[in-house]
């Protein structure tokens, strides 16, 4: 089962939420509670604190209306002492509170007042049944004055007997002088109301409209909106029974109580209301100071969850980055140790198919040695015996350069060796290896060049040839017979003017490989096992070296492959132009200005105008044989004619033959090995050109026909010499090697002195006389004095002939770089062990018949 | 950024938690908090009747008034204090008659009266003469003249209060109706107003039916070009009240007679508070009011249909009728010099200015001007023309607003013209004394 990290970070995300959820959650929940708790408390407060007020409002009215009545109470006192009580009421003033006084004797309806106007009770009215200390209270009214008033009506009496009653009128305005001035900060409105007329009989003083008061209780509740008809119907119930009522109302929008407070049981009800906020002045700036403290903790919270957030998240990069970190080390190590597992188990298989690859030949060799002690009578199984063991030691001596060559890559010794070069020699030369590997096993195998805008390049060139050989040696070995092998070069689009960029593919239709092998492919010590590659011989290191040069030398290399379909190699490389191009002057010399391309190959057309681009040389093309008869019929001039064998054929080549003037050589175009080539080469000048087409060879051709006919060149003519009569010194220190090589020229016919080390062979050709040695075989690891050193010692001598002697290594140091080695240690030229008697003739002839002809 | 992100992190929560402890650490100054300093106030009590009050609509008009007390006020440094009375039901003491008593009790400082109570009370003597006062140069002539009792100017108006007809022209178009202009055309509209279902098509209440007595009466006296010398027949006895007034009592008897106006329920109804609702509901064409009620949205400012106010049928075309309500201060008033400064400053231009552009109204002043609300452009453009009556006038013997008011009411209450008019005339016997 495989972890989604995601679910793992959304779970660490959850958990971090929900904490801070929680926090939140209580912190609401507490927040909530105490504001719940202030607001109640504070409502309370405030219920508190109006009833207070009104309550203290209520006792005042309330001592005023006792002291009222209790003054009354005193005047009938007097007035009942009194001989003339009606001339008592006469004489009596007005003050601030009491506008009128008027007195009824009993058994009368009509008395007198201190105004001076009759007096009758029937404008009064008593019927609610109010009392102020006991005595009667009228409904409020407007009097004379035209304010609102009241009467208390109070009996008189004498030695115990009612003589009349007296009447005094009292304003409402008296009372406004003892209530609080400016009622919570003037915010609140207070009425007087009368209970049972519901008039206000008292009104603030304030500014305005709406602060002048209402008429009634029916006004306030329109002004003022109270419209619930259970608030209404609560208040109507209190003023009937004389209780107090407290309500919350919104007024303007503005929250408030409102409130009808009863005054002496009822008789009068101060009502108004109050905004909150003027009784709870202080509440605003508690629940501001709230709000500052709650939203600072809130900040404070989000700050320190911003901050734990914020290094939560570096704490989480930097152990991811470790992780990470962790990760990709933890991967290097096991990459690593699996690589060491894997070159281990590589370097284990790689010796055990060493071993076997080894012990193969070496079998053979030591099993054909014992044979040929047997049979050394019968000279036919001789020869075969020893060719049998030539094949093992060949095949030996392979593997051991292969293996050699991979250790030396690895290790990073090999060094390019860039000379010039043409590419028409590496074609040539792979194309004469492969070409008869490949028809042995009856094999295709077709060579293709396009493109290609420049020949003559600067590389290494026997790198290029082991890379072309590997490949195609390994397409030729895993291809069943009757296979195809494809062979292209092709040019690619130049990216540097310097360099050409060429595309080199070899292509089969072969066994295939696996996907699995592919991976592997360019891996050292690894070979395809199967039961058809098993019984191809080799190291299994061809392509690694392959691969390694083709890096070496800057380029790629590609593979694509599909089991029983094929493969196909593709290798990139980019190898510099040389400077000086195909000579021109050698066309002008020869009177070359035209040539006729015949060739019904629009490709191969283009392939040859290209590579002849550079030579000076124009190029006429005709599609066929006849379309060159018209156009030489018509006057066209060439001086020589190219024509492709496959598409023309003979017919053209003799019909061109006939138009041509007979100083007009023919080339014919031809692949590798074309059939039916003879009638057509016995025509007058007419040669062939193997394909495919490079402008070096066809100078080559060129050369020869324009050659003075008879002329042969001098190396050919002693190909086959032996080496008679040729006497060496040779320096070995190996005796068995000594003894070889012995009997190795004696066979040949030459003669051979042997000395065990450099210092020997310089001494020895120092003694000897001029001639009489006619080359020196040079070992090279020697004690004493190793052969480069021998060989500059000699080079060294003070004699005529010390500087001309051949000097040849014979080395098992085998190497490009072994032999530069030797080159430039003043020897002439480089034998590689273990001895080939046809490369040391070879050498030989090259170095004493060379010398000669100097 | 991050170091410096936390370094602010940091010092926040110090500041914070220094903040914190310090505000626990307060202490209170040693000393008496008590202020020593009382200021005596100064008191300005002022009487005015109180319109009944809506939730929360804005009155104009008194919030007019209210800004020039506050302007006072202000720049006095005096305070003034309202003190109030409104009739409940007709039952109830008039305002003008608890005006009457406050003022001959020395109740109040500053009081707004009706004409006939200004007349009463000048005539009393219980008004400061205000001719004195800066702000009374300014009056337009009239004004000064409707207000001038023994040669005392004893009131200035805020206002010129102008009464008209306000009439719904929607319902005078559907019917075909042209606008009256004579007491036949009047009449004619209200038969076919009748006809088509209207009933009752004057709204009335037991104030300002005195309006159409007055057109009638007074059209000629004041437009004649005579006026100075019938005024002085009239105070002399050469020509009787009660023979300018017949007109006008028959023609209101027509109107109750033909059903055009409901007596009964005329007599006991508030201004505005009885006729308004049927007025604004569209069921009554035809209303009377003043001035002031087409700019407050609380009476008439704002209707559904399109309403104008015309002048009262008169022989002489559409009439205004123009009494004066005035501001007056107590002869023996407590705080009388205190309410003659605030008096000098309510009705200086500035707060006249101030208030008739608020209400927009005309101004007694004769600086200021102002325009009036589309409503109210035919009463404007009479009055502009110098054509009007006057409710009140001082200047005539026998007051005029307040008594024909009361003997409406009686006509109303089923008195006849003849009876009402021999009521005219004990009036004018009275005042000859």
């Amino acid at each position: 089962m495989k972890k989604n990290p995601n679910n793992g970070k959304k779970r660490e995300g959850f958990f971090l939420l929900f904490p801070i959820l929680l926090i939140f959650f209580v912190f609401g929940t507490i927040v909530f509670s105490v504001s719940q708790k202030i607001a109640r408390e504070m409502s309370e407060s405030a219920i508190e604190n109006l009833s207070e007020s009104l309550d203290l409002i209520q006792s005042t009215i309330e001592a005023i209306l006792r002291s009222e009545a209790e003054f009354q109470t005193l005047i009938a006192r007097e007035i009942a002492r009194a001989e003339d009580p009606e001339e008592y009421i006469r004489s009596c003033e007005k003050n601030r509170s009491m506008s009128k006084m008027s007195l009824i004797l009993s058994g009368k309806t009509e008395g007198v007042s201190n105004t001076g106007e009759r007096f009758t009770e029937e404008e009064l009215d008593f019927s609610a049944g109010g009392t102020v200390d006991g005595l009667p209270v009228s409904q409020s009214y407007v009097n004379y004055m035209g304010t609102w008033a009241y009467t208390i009506k109070c009996p008189v009496e004498r030695d115990g007997r009612e003589i009349g009653t007296l009447y005094a009128e009292y304003i409402y305005d008296a009372v406004d002088g003892s209530l609080p001035d400016g009622f919570y900060n003037k915010q609140a409105s207070l009425y007087i109301m009368d209970a049972e007329s519901r008039r206000f009989v008292l009104k603030p003083k304030g500014m305005g409209q709406r602060s002048a008061g209402h008429l009634n209780l029916e006004d306030f509740y329109r002004a003022n909106e109270i419209q619930d008809p259970e608030i209404r119907a609560e208040v109507d119930a209190c003023l009937e029974d004389g209780r107090d009522i407290l309500f919350y109302h919104d007024i303007r929008n503005v929250r408030a109580l409102s409130y009808m407070w009863a005054v002496n049981g009822g008789t009068v009800f101060l009502v108004g209301y109050v905004p909150v906020q003027a009784i709870q002045r202080e509440g605003k700036s508690v629940n501001q100071s709230i709000f500052t403290v709650v939203a600072s903790m809130l900040a404070a919270f989000f700050l320190c969850i911003l901050l734990y957030y914020v290094n939560w998240r570096q704490q989480d990069k930097l152990r991811r980055e470790r992780e990470k970190e962790r990760k990709i080390h933890s991967q290097q190590l096991a990459e690593a140790l699996q690589a060491a597992q894997i070159a281990s188990e590589s370097k284990t298989t790689f010796l055990s198919n060493m071993s076997h690859d080894i012990r193969t030949p070496m079998n053979a060799v030591l099993g054909f040695t014992t044979l040929l002690a047997t049979d050394a009578e019968n000279p036919a199984k001789v020869r075969e015996y020893t060719r049998k063991i030539m094949a093992s030691g060949q095949h030996l001596l392979s593997l051991i350069n292969d293996i050699l060559d991979v250790s030396k890559i690895e290790s990073g010794k090999v060094v390019l060796n860039l000379e010039k070069f043409a590419l028409n020699d590496v074609v040539a030369s792979v194309d004469a290896i492969i070409q008869p590997m490949a028809r042995a096993r009856r094999q295709e195998f077709h060579l293709e060049v396009t493109g290609v805008h420049h020949e003559y390049l600067v590389g290494d060139e026997t790198r290029i040839n082991q890379i072309l050989i590997n490949l195609l040696s390994n397409a030729v070995k895993y291809t069943p017979e009757g296979g195809n092998i494809w062979f292209r070069i092709i040019g690619l689009k130049q990216r540097s003017s310097q360099y050409e960029h060429i595309r080199i593919e070899v292509e089969d239709d072969g066994y295939g490989m696996t996907p699995e092998y592919l991976e592997t492919i360019f891996d050292a010590f690894t070979r395809a096992e199967n039961s058809t590659t098993n019984k191809v011989q080799g190291t299994g290191l061809g392509m690694a070296i392959t691969k390694s040069i083709v890096e070496l030398m800057g380029g790629t290399i590609e593979v694509f492959s599909e089991v029983d379909r094929g493969t196909l190699f593709r290798v990139d490389l980019e190898l510099r132009i040389q400077e000086e191009q195909a000579d021109q002057q050698f066309w002008k010399q020869r009177g070359v200005s035209r040539i006729l391309v015949v060739d019904g190959d629009p490709g191969s057309r283009e392939s040859i105008q290209t590579l002849m681009e550079e030579t000076g040389v124009q190029l006429n093309a005709a599609a066929d044989g006849r379309e060159a008869a018209d156009w030489l019929r018509g006057g066209g001039d060439c001086q020589l004619v190219l024509l492709d064998w496959e598409t023309c054929g003979l017919p053209a080549a003799r019909e061109l033959r006939e138009i041509l003037p007979g100083g007009v050589p023919i080339l014919l175009l031809a692949e590798f090995g074309a059939g039916d080539l003879e009638e057509a080469l016995e025509l007058e000048r007419t040669a062939v050109l193997t394909k495919p087409f490079f402008a070096s060879a066809l100078r080559e051709k060129a050369e020869e026909l324009w050659a003075e006919p008879g002329k042969k060149t001098a190396p050919e003519a002693e190909e086959d010499g032996s080496l008679e009569g040729i006497h060496f010194l040779a320096a070995e220190d190996n005796e068995i090697n000594a003894e070889i090589l012995t009997e190795l020229l004696e066979i040949e016919g030459a003669s051979c002195e042997i000395v065990e080390n450099g210092l020997l062979a310089v001494e020895r050709f120092r003694q000897s006389e001029e001639g009489e040695f006619d080359a020196i075989l040079m070992d090279v690891q020697m004690p004493v004095m190793n052969g480069h050193e021998a060989a500059r010692a000699i080079r060294a001598l003070e004699r005529e002939d010390a500087g001309r002697v051949p000097i040849i290594a014979m080395t098992a140091n085998a190497f490009a770089e072994d032999e530069k080695a030797a080159l430039d240690a003043g020897m002439d030229a480089h034998v590689p062990k273990p001895l080939s008697m046809e490369l040391l003739k070879k050498v030989i002839r090259h170095c004493i018949r060379g010398e000669e002809s100097q | 950024m991050k170091k410096l992100m936390r370094r602010g992190a940091a010092l926040f929560l110090a500041g914070l938690a220094a903040l914190s402890l310090t505000a626990c650490g307060g202490h209170e100054p040693p000393t008496n908090l008590v202020s020593q300093d009382k200021e005596e106030e100064r008191v300005v009590n002022l009487f005015s009747p109180m319109e009944k009050t809506d939730p929360n609509a804005e009155n104009v008009a008194r919030t007019a008034a209210d800004l020039t007390v506050a302007m006072a006020e202000e720049a006095l440094g005096v305070s003034v204090a309202y003190w109030t009375y409104t009739a409940e039901d007709y039952q109830d003491k008039t305002y003008d008659e608890v005006a009457l008593d406050r003022a001959r009790s020395n109740m109040d400082d500053l009081y707004l009266l009706n004409p006939d109570v200004i007349l009463a009370l000048g005539a009393e003597g219980r008004l400061m003469d205000l001719s004195g006062l800066d702000s009374a140069q300014n009056l337009r002539e009239i004004i000064r003249t409707a207000n001038t009792v023994d040669g005392r100017l004893v009131a200035i108006p805020q206002e010129v209060v102008a009464y008209g007809l306000f009439v719904n022209v929607d319902l005078f178009k559907r019917y075909g109706l042209s606008l009256p202009e004579t007491p036949e055309e009047f009449l004619e509209c209200c038969r076919v107003f009748q006809e088509n279902g209207i009933e009752t098509p004057i709204g009335a209440n037991r104030w300002w039916l005195e309006t159409f007595v007055f057109a009638l009466a007074y059209a000629d006296l004041y437009n004649g070009g005579n006026t100075e010398a019938e005024i002085a027949a009239l105070n002399s006895g050469e020509a009787k009240y009660s023979d300018y007034m017949r007109p006008g009592f028959e023609f209101l008897q027509t109107l109750m007679d033909r059903g055009y106006i409901d007596a009964e329920k005329a007599l006991v109804s508030e201004a505005i508070d009885g006729e308004g609702p049927d007025f604004l509901a569209g069921k009554t064409p035809i209303v009377m009011a003043y001035w002031g009620a087409a700019n407050t949205e609380t009476a008439y400012g704002k209707t559904d249909f399109e309403m104008q106010v015309i002048g009262f049928p008169s022989p002489r075309g559409q009439m205004p009728v123009m009494p004066m309500t005035g501001w007056a201060v107590g002869a023996e008033a407590e705080h009388a010099e205190d309410a003659m400064r605030v008096m000098d400053v309510i009705v200086s231009d500035e707060a006249l200015q101030l208030f008739s552009e608020t209400n927009r109204v005309i101004s007694p002043s004769k600086n200021v001007k102002v325009d009036c609300v589309p409503a109210l452009r035919p009463l404007n453009d009479r009055i502009e023309e110098g054509v009007y009556v006057l409710g009140s006038n001082a200047g005539m013997s026998v007051e005029q607003w307040g008594n024909t008011c009361l003997i409406v009411r009686q006509l109303l209450g089923g008195a006849t013209v003849d009876e009402c008019m021999a009521a005219f005339d004990e009036l004018q016997a009275k005042a000859m004394g």
